[in-house]
């Protein structure tokens, strides 16, 4: 069970490491997807009011913390949690190689949308070579950033539990 | 049951899409203001134990004080670079006023020495924070100056941060001129190289001037009525120069000097008469 202060915690957290990460021109400048991992981490290990707020607190700090107005995350983020919790019971969330599609695919589609948001509104010029790029480097960040955020949120819950063992005894 | 959760989700996509498409970015600025300046306290904290690492780290390579030494020189250069650049001006102005009757003396600027505490969060915008906002006198559209360059412009100003557009975003446009004679155009990003070189492009340059490859490209000192951006400052050199699609101007190809990096500090250039310690 998730106290309230840990879920927040893990939001800012998440916020601040993926402000801190490097961007690298070879994936088209972008960064490794943090934020949108711990969504599809809440969207298929949480219940439905958990994803909800872990919507939320995502959107609010990737959108609010950009320069841009409200709307890639805000429609790509919803998107990737409702289709992860639809299939949250049919799958098998703890395979390594289970965490690096999911993280792939969470964030190849929210990129499809940040893309066709930012275009659809003039925010950013359309570059068709560098948003190829983007595509790619999103495959590839997402494929290594979700599988890495269920290794430390594994961690994180085995020092609680011991925590929580070495009280009873 | 059925029908009312399928109207529920009917009102939520509604909303989004007018949140994202319809409504003006006005309306949604206060709301990202307070994300900024609730988050800042964090940024802050984590930039200055960054700080603190690499200064207990040059301390213990035994350059201890140094971190402190080189941000008052920088200080100190910025200063005496636009001192220089604002004498070099007056004096082209004393030679023109010999044969004109009316001068305008130039409005005189300040610096406001900030850090710079965190990037980017997507990295689809080519931009810093800064520690300094509303608060400190920093208004939108003012000049950020290193002692390398220009940097970029304040875009997004909040009570206490502002959100610095770098001088390779396709967004930060600055008037410029190349110093060699004088040629005017102006200024936009064109993003990065693949090795993450900044890159910026001089358009609307007039087809018959000769430009060659390594002039250097300064600030024109022109800005709309709320900007600030003082006369002359070093923004980078021309890489290459081509005929425009139209065949009516020129551009060029400029490599700004002035790149930033986390842990940074950065000076914003402001009309207010006061400079706020680091």
């Amino acid at each position: 069970m998730m106290t309230p202060l840990l879920f927040v915690g893990g939001f800012l957290l998440a916020a601040l490491v993926q402000l801190y990460l490097p961007c690298w021109p070879i994936f088209g400048g972008i960064k490794p997807p943090v934020l949108l991992s711990l969504v599809l981490y809440h969207a298929l290990k949480g219940s439905p009011k958990t994803t909800i707020w872990a919507v939320a607190f995502a959107v609010l700090l990737q959108d609010g913390l950009d320069l841009n107005r409200f709307g890639p995350a805000l429609l790509g983020f919803p998107t990737v949690a409702l289709l992860a919790h639809r299939i949250q019971s049919r799958i098998f969330v703890d395979l390594l190689l289970t965490q690096m599609i999911f993280g792939a695919l969470s964030a190849f589609v929210a990129m499809s949308v940040a893309i066709v948001v930012y275009t659809l509104t003039g925010q950013r010029p359309f570059s068709f070579s560098q948003n190829m790029l983007r595509l790619i480097g999103s495959l590839v960040l997402g494929m290594g950033t979700f599988p890495a955020l269920m290794w430390f949120s594994n961690c994180v819950t085995t020092v609680r539990i011991n925590k929580r063992r070495r009280r009873w005894l | 049951m059925f029908r009312n959760k399928k109207i529920i989700y009917g009102a939520v996509v509604a909303i989004l899409l007018i949140v994202t498409f319809v409504v003006p970015p006005s309306f949604s600025s206060r709301g990202k203001h307070l994300v900024c300046d609730g988050v800042a306290p964090m940024e802050r904290t984590a930039s200055s134990l960054g700080q603190r690492i690499s200064g207990a780290g040059m301390a213990l390579r035994g350059f201890g004080g140094l971190a402190e030494r080189n941000r008052d020189l920088s200080l100190e250069l910025v200063r005496v670079q636009t001192k220089l650049s604002q004498l070099r001006d007056i004096e082209a102005d004393n030679a023109r006023l010999r044969r004109a009757f009316e001068f305008r003396e130039a409005t005189p600027h300040y610096m406001i020495p900030c850090n710079v505490i965190s990037r980017n969060i997507s990295g689809w915008w080519h931009s810093v924070r800064i520690g300094k906002g509303l608060t400190e006198g920093i208004r939108k559209n003012h000049a950020v100056i290193s002692p390398d360059g220009l940097v970029g412009k304040t875009k997004e100003v909040s009570q206490h941060t502002s959100e610095v557009l770098l001088v390779c975003d396709p967004a930060c446009k600055i008037s410029a001129k190349i110093k060699r004679g004088n040629i005017f155009g102006l200024l936009h990003g064109a993003g990065t190289d693949l090795r993450g070189r900044p890159i910026a492009r001089l358009d609307f340059i007039d087809k018959d001037l000769e430009i060659k490859k390594g002039d250097e490209v300064v600030t024109s000192g022109l800005t709309n009525d709320d900007g600030v951006s003082p006369k002359g400052v070093h923004i980078g050199y021309v890489i290459k120069a081509e005929k425009d699609a139209s065949g009516l101007y020129q551009y060029a190809e400029v490599a700004p000097s002035a790149t930033v990096s986390l842990l940074d500090y950065v000076f914003v250039v402001t009309r207010k008469n006061r400079e706020v310690k680091p």
